[in-house]
């Protein structure tokens, strides 16, 4: 593949472009009912009560106004909004349950089934260390555009989440961050855009993208995450993003983020609650405003030290994996799990592997649709080029361990059995060349060194990084999808700064 | 001092990876290899034994065949569960369904010395040691040897067992214990550290793994102690190594039909012998790579093929041994925790009484002691993950969250004091050294081994009992050691 970046990252006077290989979602048939009934109901309720006589702070006048007007109990003064039951429960219902997250190339559209999880890359970090000095900066715009092509070229990678903030671009960072992954990867870009004026850019772009108004709502190329701010609050930025999002038709999710001690009670089940009444309030506010908009619902929860105060994402007990995805399938909407992310200060240690190792196979065992977020160290914040090789083996060990056996007469083999008897050995055996050829699934542990040794991982998942980096560009845009989506972030740059 | 109790996984949830009609698809092809193919027995008293009980032995060929009648009438007399008894009770391992115990790997050849951090050959000291660490561990239920007595020869795996009695309270599994003599000598040291015949039987501190030989044979030693210890009350499992590709069929259906039928050959002699004696079953297959021949422990579906093989032994209703700590890294570090995280999650799930394999590298050779201590932390993050969610209503405290309300915070909250104290972090993460950085887990665990080394001194055997189990290994080297040196080898 032949071609030379742009300054959108992207890729032009390309003759070829490198295929995108097919996708591998983690297909669960194997799956735990980790919560039951019960539990879930008593959950549930606590969030509806919760929601009926705490309340969450809307400080967004539009959302105030909505909400006021479909029977919620506003406080102007304090902008806390009650929610009734049975309006929850109404606004809720009109979720779809499933829609389909669509990409550039059909043949990449993640259509949304309980049991199926897709992956994303993580975000938003804030530095990355530079694949050619080895040295840590803020990060920038090329690396999203680089870690696009990384994810596009990875199996395990449904859709992009911008890696980490196009710093470089200032006011409009987050329209350069779905540019970026836009021109470089032909799969869904999920953006965690926010302001009104922002977003409206955004919805241009995703419009550009899609070819129309019609064709965004009918299969949309971008999805947008909002984040409410622990406890029990919204983010004015976030709402004003999500209601201009929903309009055009484009899913958009709220992820609660309650730190237990601190922004939520010190008990696992006070913080799911909680978070979930954060999540379904946003959620509430679109189907009101939107109904019938495609929506997901998230928790990531995390703990305080209690010896620092620090935010720590991996506790001992990570039960944060499972519980956030049957409470959204509670509700009837689809979910997106929180896994990796691991709280290391650097890729390849014992610490990046044992936190995160178990979140793939939690997660999907959980039945949950989409999944973040491979690539990041230093609890989401940092960017190391070979992070995302590390994370992807460990998400291979788990969709692996989850796929179906295969038991008939050919793979139980008892002709060959016979055949070699005790005592023997099967080398020789026909069944096993042509059986052996994919019995190994060599991952970065089985590259050899020679003298029967292997490579140390870390430096085969570097290795292969760079590989991506050199040689992976996906098709490219259309000529002139690429130069509309310039001029509306030239005009975005005008505008905001 | 006080060896904490035990914390094993008890999983509030369940998982299937294998449906009936592959389970009975399995059984069916493990029936036919037994009568069909047979395994290859070289203890013309063992074949003796499986002709006594209706049998079918080619005296020639050493091949033994069994109909799946006799198969399936000895298996049911196995149990279901049994206790595999401590020195202290409190430290029993009820094998009852409700609980995975986790044991060290064993039989380690090479030592990473904790003070020199040098390597060298294993001796009996290293096993006590790590006995030592491993009694300080809720995480470790019970105890493998985890290093061969090097400085022992003939007698390795009686000074193996008499150095972890003397530092562990946990129960001990021998992997070692081969060949009749030297069986006779273990259960003698099982009935000293017992203290009387009702105990040995009840709760016998001692059980054994003995490997089968892939594929299909079995080790006359092997099968041979097997028996002695069988009949003297110590639990007995069988494991077989099946390779797929090398000494197993390329699939892993047929590395699990074949696996399996070494083990339950060897089981349903020992049912026919001992009807009700407590067994287990343990299949461990490995993979070769192509490239090399080499033995893989662990690969990218290593999990499916460990884990499957524990509903198989369910299918049988017997307990198992389940491998979920394998490692290849060469070192503690990323590859250690990558290759054992998914294999215990998905063997706890599915209801694995045990495992083992915690503490060693480089294929199970190595002992780096610290990675004893990661590999506790892995068994504590699985053990909290697969637990209940509690969601009472102290645990949602709707009060404190209504107390609190939107934008404020929950530092000031006695519910949050409360509950902070009871959340568990991982000792060796997010530590924090004198200049502010953040620790090196590694560097932690590696620490960690050393406060134990220098504090940790379990209950000791009583004086009586320490002398007696020293008079038994002094009368076994003298019996079994002159035997080896006139055989004019060593073992």
């Amino acid at each position: 593949m032949h071609g030379t970046s742009d300054t959108t990252g992207g890729t032009v006077g390309a003759p070829t472009f490198s295929p995108t290989p097919p996708l591998e979602p983690i297909v669960s048939t194997r799956r735990v009912r980790f919560l039951d009934d019960e539990q879930l109901d008593r959950l549930q309720d606590a969030a509806l009560h919760i929601l009926e006589t705490v309340g969450v702070r809307f400080p967004n006048a539009r959302s105030l106004e909505i909400l006021g007007d479909h029977g919620c109990a506003v406080d102007p003064a304090t902008q806390v909004v009650r929610f009734p039951r049975d309006l929850v429960r109404r606004a809720v219902g009109l979720a779809p349950r499933t829609f389909t997250m669509a990409a550039r190339n059909p043949a990449f559209d993640l259509a949304l089934r309980e049991g199926t999880s897709y992956f994303t890359t993580d975000g938003c970090g804030v530095a990355a260390i530079d694949p050619d000095t080895g040295l840590e900066r803020p990060s920038r715009k090329e690396d999203v555009a680089r870690m696009a092509r990384i994810a596009d070229a990875l199996p395990s990678i449904g859709f992009m989440w911008p890696t980490v903030s196009a710093q470089d671009f200032g006011q409009t960072a987050q329209l350069h961050e779905i540019d970026a992954a836009a021109n470089n990867t032909v799969k869904h870009v999920q953006s965690m855009v926010q302001g009104e004026a922002i977003a409206r850019y955004a919805v241009e772009m995703a419009t550009v993208l899609a070819g129309s108004r019609e064709a965004l709502r009918e299969r949309p190329m971008l999805s947008n995450l909002v984040c409410s701010i622990a406890p029990l609050a919204q983010d004015h930025a976030g709402l004003e993003a999500a209601l201009v999002l929903a309009e055009s038709g484009i899913p958009v999710g709220f992820m609660s983020m309650p730190t237990l001690g601190t922004t939520a009670p010190a008990t696992s089940a006070g913080a799911l609650a909680m978070g979930d009444a954060e999540a379904i309030s946003g959620i509430v506010l679109l189907q009101l405003a939107y109904p019938g908009t495609p929506v997901f619902h998230s928790i990531l929860k995390a703990w305080a030290d209690p010896r620092t105060g620090t935010y720590v994402g991996y506790s001992i007990d990570g039960r944060a994996r499972y519980a956030p995805v049957e409470i959204a399938h509670h509700w009837g909407l689809p979910s997106l799990a929180g896994c990796f992310g691991t709280d290391s200060a650097a890729p390849g240690t014992w610490q990046s592997a044992a936190e995160v190792a178990i979140d793939p196979i939690l997660g999907a065992m959980a039945g949950a649709e989409i999944v973040t977020g491979m690539g990041l160290d230093r609890t989401y914040t940092l960017l190391y080029p070979e992070a995302i090789l590390l994370d992807d083996d460990l998400y291979q060990r788990a969709r692996h361990a989850l796929l179906a056996e295969r038991v008939d007469d050919e793979t139980l083999a008892l002709d060959v059995i016979a055949a070699v008897g005790p005592g023997g050995h099967f080398l020789a055996e026909e069944h096993t060349r042509t059986f052996m050829r994919t019995a190994l699934k060599r991952g970065l542990t089985h590259e050899m060194a020679g003298h029967g040794h292997y490579r140390d991982p870390v430096e085969v998942a570097r290795e292969r990084a760079a590989r991506i980096r050199a040689g992976h560009h996906p098709e490219p845009l259309p000529d002139a999808v690429r130069d509309e989506l310039a001029r509306i972030l030239a005009a975005a740059g005008r505008e905001l700064g | 001092m006080d060896t904490p109790p035990l914390r094993p996984i008890r999983p509030a949830h369940r998982l299937r990876v294998l449906d009936d009609g592959q389970l009975a698809d399995l059984r069916a092809a493990t029936l036919t290899i037994l009568d069909e193919v047979g395994v290859h027995c070289p203890s013309p008293e063992i074949r003796a034994r499986y002709a006594a009980h209706g049998a079918r032995v080619d005296a020639e060929t050493g091949i033994v065949r069994l109909s799946p009648d006799l198969v399936l009438a000895a298996m049911a007399r196995a149990p279901r569960g049994y206790t595999m008894g401590a020195r202290s009770a409190a430290h029993d391992a009820v094998l009852d369904g409700t609980a995975m115990y986790t044991a060290t790997d064993g039989c380690g050849v090479t030592m990473i010395d904790p003070a020199t951090r040098r390597r060298r050959p294993s001796v009996a000291a290293d096993v006590g040691d790590m006995a030592r660490v491993a009694d300080a561990l809720p995480a470790v239920g019970f105890y493998w040897p985890m290093l061969s007595a090097g400085d022992h020869r003939a007698t390795a795996p009686l000074h193996e067992l008499l150095a972890s009695y003397a530092n562990t309270v946990k129960h001990v599994q021998t992997e070692t214990v081969m060949g009749a003599p030297m069986a006779r000598w273990a259960v003698e040291m099982a009935r000293v550290v017992a203290g009387d015949e009702a105990t040995m039987r009840a709760r016998p501190m001692l059980s054994a793994l003995i490997c089968t030989i892939a594929p299909l044979a079995q080790d006359a030693e092997g099968m041979e102690g097997a028996m002695v210890l069988a009949r003297a009350g110590v639990p007995v499992g069988f494991m077989s190594m099946a390779t797929t590709g090398s000494t197993a069929p390329a699939t892993i259906a047929g590395t699990l039909a074949l696996g399996d039928a070494e083990i339950v050959a060897a089981l349903a002699l020992v049912q026919l012998e001992v009807p009700g004696a407590p067994v287990f079953h343990s299949l461990m297959t490995g993979v070769m790579d192509p490239r090399s021949g080499g033995y893989l422990a662990t690969s990218r579906d290593g999990a499916l093929a460990y884990t499957a093989g524990i509903e198989i032994a369910h299918h049988w209703g017997v307990p198992v041994l389940a491998g979920v700590y394998g490692t290849d890294a060469p070192a503690p570090g990323w590859q250690s925790a990558a290759e054992a995280a998914v294999a215990l999650t998905v063997g706890a799930l599915l209801g694995a009484e045990t495992g083992s394999g915690m503490g060693l590298l480089d294929g199970c050779t190595v002992c780096y002691p610290e990675q004893l201590v990661l590999d506790a932390d892995l068994h504590e993050r699985v053990r909290a993950n697969l637990a209940a969610l509690d969601t009472s209503p102290e645990a949602i405290a709707l009060d404190v969250i209504r107390r609190v309300g939107p934008r404020a915070h929950f530092l000031y909250e006695p519910h949050t004091r409360d509950g902070m104290r009871r959340l568990e972090f991982s000792a060796l993460t997010g530590q924090v050294a004198a200049d502010g950085s953040a620790r090196d887990a590694v560097d932690v665990a590696r620490a960690e081994v050393d406060r134990i080394l220098a504090t940790h001194h379990p209950d000791p055997l009583d004086p009586a009992q320490s002398r007696e189990l020293e008079r038994i290994v002094a009368a076994a080297d003298a019996d079994l050691g002159a035997a080896t040196a006139a055989a004019g080898g060593r073992s």
